[in-house]
């Protein structure tokens, strides 16, 4: 009894906190913080907490300010709302985009899919397209989605011919781990600080970067688990009975790897809050008027003595990470 | 007993070999913290003061600056320069010194200052600054009788030309041009003011192949100079090390002159761009000079024990002074309302005791306020001033909406939103909270002001081609001269005008100044300038530095000054340990 108590403790403790954060995140703009968001104060440079205001009338600083003047409470409230809008969707974006991918791989291997000759030939045709679109108009992407729809169409009619019904084996597996293995073979902060050099600092950008190179590790998780689930008994009745790839893979088998991904989803959160915050800290990725516990973390390197720039954001990183794993253990162990 | 033996002996010729180690040890070298990497050693280009300090220890100009006396000097010269003037050009006569020559032994003479001339007006080279500050200097007239002498032809009177004229590396014509080929091309002939085409001097044209291959931005070693120093090694990020030339000619004089000292055997310039990691490498000893250290650490050193003991520190109210710049070719910036507006909103004296700890003073424009002759001190210093910036925006034709931002129509009918970025070095604390401040204080005011922190190598590229709408940068003066050609004259835009301003009435004032002999008259002048800037603010001159620079106790004559970078790194005297 002792153990399931105390676990229960700390799941409590772990959304408690997880709750407090979505909430401070979501209401920051309506909440009674003393200062604006990234507004300075002059008066009170890398002034140490809970000290009363150097200068009459103005507020205090409950967590104190960095060496900019800047609010820590106020960074920490609004650097949880960064955390927020940057991680979640990047976490959710690319546990979807790994998922579709993984199963597919995990699924269809590189034989199980087969594609006819017309879709190859479109196929070919669009990417060589794509690639000159890219390379001489990027503004004609427009151009694009009218060749896919033309593709559709000429490729149904082509159809017709005998010859061109025939299929060939689409590599699916080969492709997906290739690419996963790519994006895996060079160190992800080193990719992202690569890729960041480039373009120019933004929420898009990063939520961009954030999820093209954290997909792989829930495809990998899933296709995982669809190979063991492509074997089992019930994937082979539906075959049995006539079922096409596409409606056994996405009605019967994805639900059971679906909660593979779902256990790891806490994980990749916390995962990606962590990246978020060293991309922050480096002055990478997201523009400087954005606040972020990253970029409060980063003032404490101006002012080695100012201890509570590196505590404070220190201290909500890591109980937010923790929280995040304790839900992910939790789910396992139930 | 035997194996104890040998290795005793085997430790005693170890530690033997280690004292025969050709590289200096570290009482003979003088290390310095830079920010930065100097980008380019180029003599033609020198980007910035940090690659200025270090061509100065490999290449020697014909005149140098006594920091401490705050006068010009001759260098490779052997005086200043003898004034005459003929109609409407100045002639500048110098003899080069009888002692200086090449490391290779060969004498430095007149041809080598030709030389010179010629690459710094060649097309096809990186030279468009060094061109546009010397455009004055129109030919060169060689002494037939000695080979040391020369006359320099300037168009036009300018006082300041007796110095100017000798403001610029002198390079070694037979590293760079062997068959004395360029002897071929008179100067005039590329100083024209319509560029030469490279196709008419095939002769250039192979010189300038030669130049660029020699790749001087990264591999100076290429082109020995007459200074007292080599770079042996640049570890690009890392460090810079230069070593003494065992055989420089100056050592050969009888009498050891100021600026002819160079007493450090190697100085190493290390990169530490963080200011944290920096204290931390003067705490351990692992640097000795750190020059510009943070107000606040600055005072926290000086106050603690252990910092009084083991270092010295010093201060000089310095020419560098840190500014904001409106690039006037923008649309929303190119009325001077607007600027106007911009500028008070920049809390000055707030700045200065955030970001200096009070180390720094505001002046009316760019001239020092302690140059009491020509600073116009009926000038108010400018004030943080919302309110008169929304009066301002309002008469410049700006109407604030109903969701607090500010338009304007255009003589097209279009309107536009009043909305800015500001461009910035990135990784300086001091133009972050600059840059944090202005936003602060716009958006109290409806004017979204987005934060540009730009790399240090991609920044002059978009000064230069005007890709910014405010930029900040600090700028370096002196005492001497006053020619803002290269700073605010409509020639200069594209080069080094940043702001893009130039008036006919500005472009006059500023040659008028230039070209004035009269000292009253020039400080009418350029008390007029400085109204004529406040009125048109196509900058902001936020505050000059105080520099403050922490040494380590083993230095001494370090000959602190208020000019760039604030020391004399060659005249420094390391003393002996112990």
């Amino acid at each position: 009894m002792r153990p399931r108590k105390k676990g229960a403790a700390q799941h409590a403790i772990a959304v408690g906190w997880l709750v407090l954060i979505v909430s401070a995140a979501l209401l920051a703009p309506w909440l009674p913080l003393p200062f604006p968001a990234d507004s300075v104060d002059l008066n009170h440079i890398a002034q140490p907490p809970f000290l009363p205001p150097s200068v009459p009338d103005t507020s205090r600083h409950w967590l104190g300010t960095d060496g900019f003047g800047r609010d820590v409470l106020t960074a920490l409230v609004y650097g949880a709302r960064t955390a927020l809008l940057v991680s979640l969707p990047a976490a959710l974006f690319a546990t979807v985009v790994g998922t579709f991918l993984g199963s597919a791989a995990g699924f269809w291997g590189n034989s199980g899919l087969r594609i006819s000759i017309v879709y190859w030939l479109m196929g070919g045709l669009l990417l060589v397209g794509a690639v000159e679109i890219v390379s001489t108009a990027p503004s004609a992407w427009w151009l694009l989605l009218l060749s896919l729809a033309a593709a559709v169409i000429i490729g149904k009619s082509l159809m017709r011919v005998p010859m061109l019904r025939r299929s060939w084996p689409f590599p699916t597996d080969r492709l997906v781990l290739g690419a996963a293995s790519l994006l895996s073979s060079v160190p992800r902060l080193v990719l992202i600080l690569a890729l960041a050099a480039v373009q120019d600092a933004s929420l898009p950008g990063i939520f961009l970067l954030l999820t093209l190179t954290h997909w792989p590790e829930p495809a990998h998780l899933v296709r995982a688990e669809l190979l063991r689930v492509r074997t089992l008994p019930y994937i082979e009745s539906a075959r049995a009975i006539g079922l096409s790839g596409g409606q056994i893979l996405w009605r019967h088998a994805l639900p059971n790897a679906w909660r593979t991904a779902r256990t790891a989803f806490p994980l990749s959160l916390s995962a990606l809050i962590g990246l978020e915050t060293t991309l922050s800290f480096l002055g990478v990725g997201l523009p400087p008027e954005i606040p972020s516990w990253g970029r409060t973390l980063a003032a404490a390197r101006l002012d080695p003595t100012a201890w509570w720039l590196a505590l404070f954001p220190a201290l909500a990183l890591a109980a937010t990470t923790l929280a995040l794993r304790q839900l992910t253990t939790n789910k396992i162990s139930a | 007993m035997r194996r104890l033996l040998w290795g005793l002996w085997l430790y005693t010729f170890l530690g033997l070999l280690s004292a025969c180690n050709p590289q200096s040890s570290t009482s003979d070298a003088v290390r310095v913290r830079w920010v930065r990497d100097p980008e380019s050693l180029n003599p033609l280009t020198i980007p910035n003061d940090i690659a200025n300090q270090a061509v100065g220890l490999l290449y020697q100009n014909l005149l140098t600056v006594d920091n401490q006396k705050q006068e010009y000097v001759p260098w490779l010269a052997e005086k200043l320069p003898m004034v005459q003037h003929q109609d409407s050009l100045t002639l500048l006569t110098y003899r080069l010194r009888s002692a200086a020559t090449w490391d290779n032994g060969q004498p430095i003479v007149a041809q080598d200052v030709a030389f010179t001339l010629k690459v710094m007006n060649s097309p096809g080279l990186p030279n468009e600054e060094a061109r546009a500050r010397f455009s004055f200097i129109q030919d060169v007239r060689l002494d037939s009788t000695d080979a040391r002498q020369f006359t320099l032809v300037c168009q036009g009177r300018a006082p300041e030309y007796a110095y100017v004229s000798g403001e610029y590396p002198i390079l070694p014509e037979y590293a760079l041009d062997p068959q004395r080929q360029l002897r071929t091309i008179p100067l005039a002939a590329l100083t024209q003011p319509t560029p030469v085409s490279l196709s008419k001097y095939p002769v250039l044209a192979a010189f300038v192949q030669r130049y660029n291959a020699a790749n001087l931005d990264k591999s100076p070693m290429n082109l020995p100079g007459s200074g007292p120093y080599q770079l042996t090694a640049w570890r690009n990020g890392q460090a810079l090390t230069f070593r003494r030339k065992t055989n420089w000619w100056a050592d050969r004089l009888p009498v050891q002159q100021p600026q002819l000292l160079a007493r450090p055997k190697q100085i190493d310039f290390q990169i530490i761009p963080d200011n944290a990691t920096a204290l931390l490498a003067l705490r351990r000893g692992d640097i000795d000079i750190y020059p510009m250290v943070p107000a606040n650490e600055f005072n926290r050193l000086r106050k603690s024990e252990s910092g009084r003991q083991a270092l010295r520190f010093y201060t000089a109210d310095s020419y560098e002074m840190v500014l904001a710049g409106f690039n006037s070719s923008r649309v929303p910036l190119d009325d001077r309302l607007t600027r106007q507006a911009l500028s008070y909103l920049f809390n000055i004296p707030a700045l200065i005791k955030a970001t200096q700890n009070g180390m720094a003073y505001p002046s009316v424009g760019l001239i020092n306020p302690q140059e009491k002759a020509v600073y116009n001190d009926s000038l108010p210093l400018l004030t943080y001033a919302p309110q008169q910036a929304e009066v301002l925006l309002r008469q410049a034709g700006w109407a604030r909406q109903s969701t607090g931002n500010w338009t304007r129509r255009l003589a097209g009918g279009q309107t536009q939103a009043l909305e800015l970025s500001i461009t910035y070095r990135a990784g300086d604390a001091a133009f972050e909270t600059i840059a944090l401040q202005l936003r602060n204080a716009a958006a109290r005011l409806g004017i979204p002001i987005q934060l540009r922190p730009t790399e240090s190598t991609l920044l002059l590229g978009k000064l230069r081609a005007g890709n910014f709408d405010i930029y900040l940068r600090t700028l370096s003066g002196n005492p001497f001269a006053y020619d803002f050609s290269p700073l605010l004259h409509s020639a200069s835009t594209g080069i080094s005008n940043f702001t893009r301003f130039g008036t006919p009435t500005s472009d006059r004032l500023i040659k008028a100044i230039v070209r004035e002999e009269d000292l009253g008259r020039k400080a009418q002048l350029l008390r007029k300038f400085q109204v004529i800037l406040r009125t048109e603010s196509p900058l902001v001159v936020l505050f000059f530095y105080r520099y403050r620079l922490v040494a380590n106790r083993r230095l001494t004559n370090l000959r602190v000054s208020g000019l760039r970078p604030g020391y004399e790194v060659m005249a420094i005297e390391p003393l002996p340990e112990g």
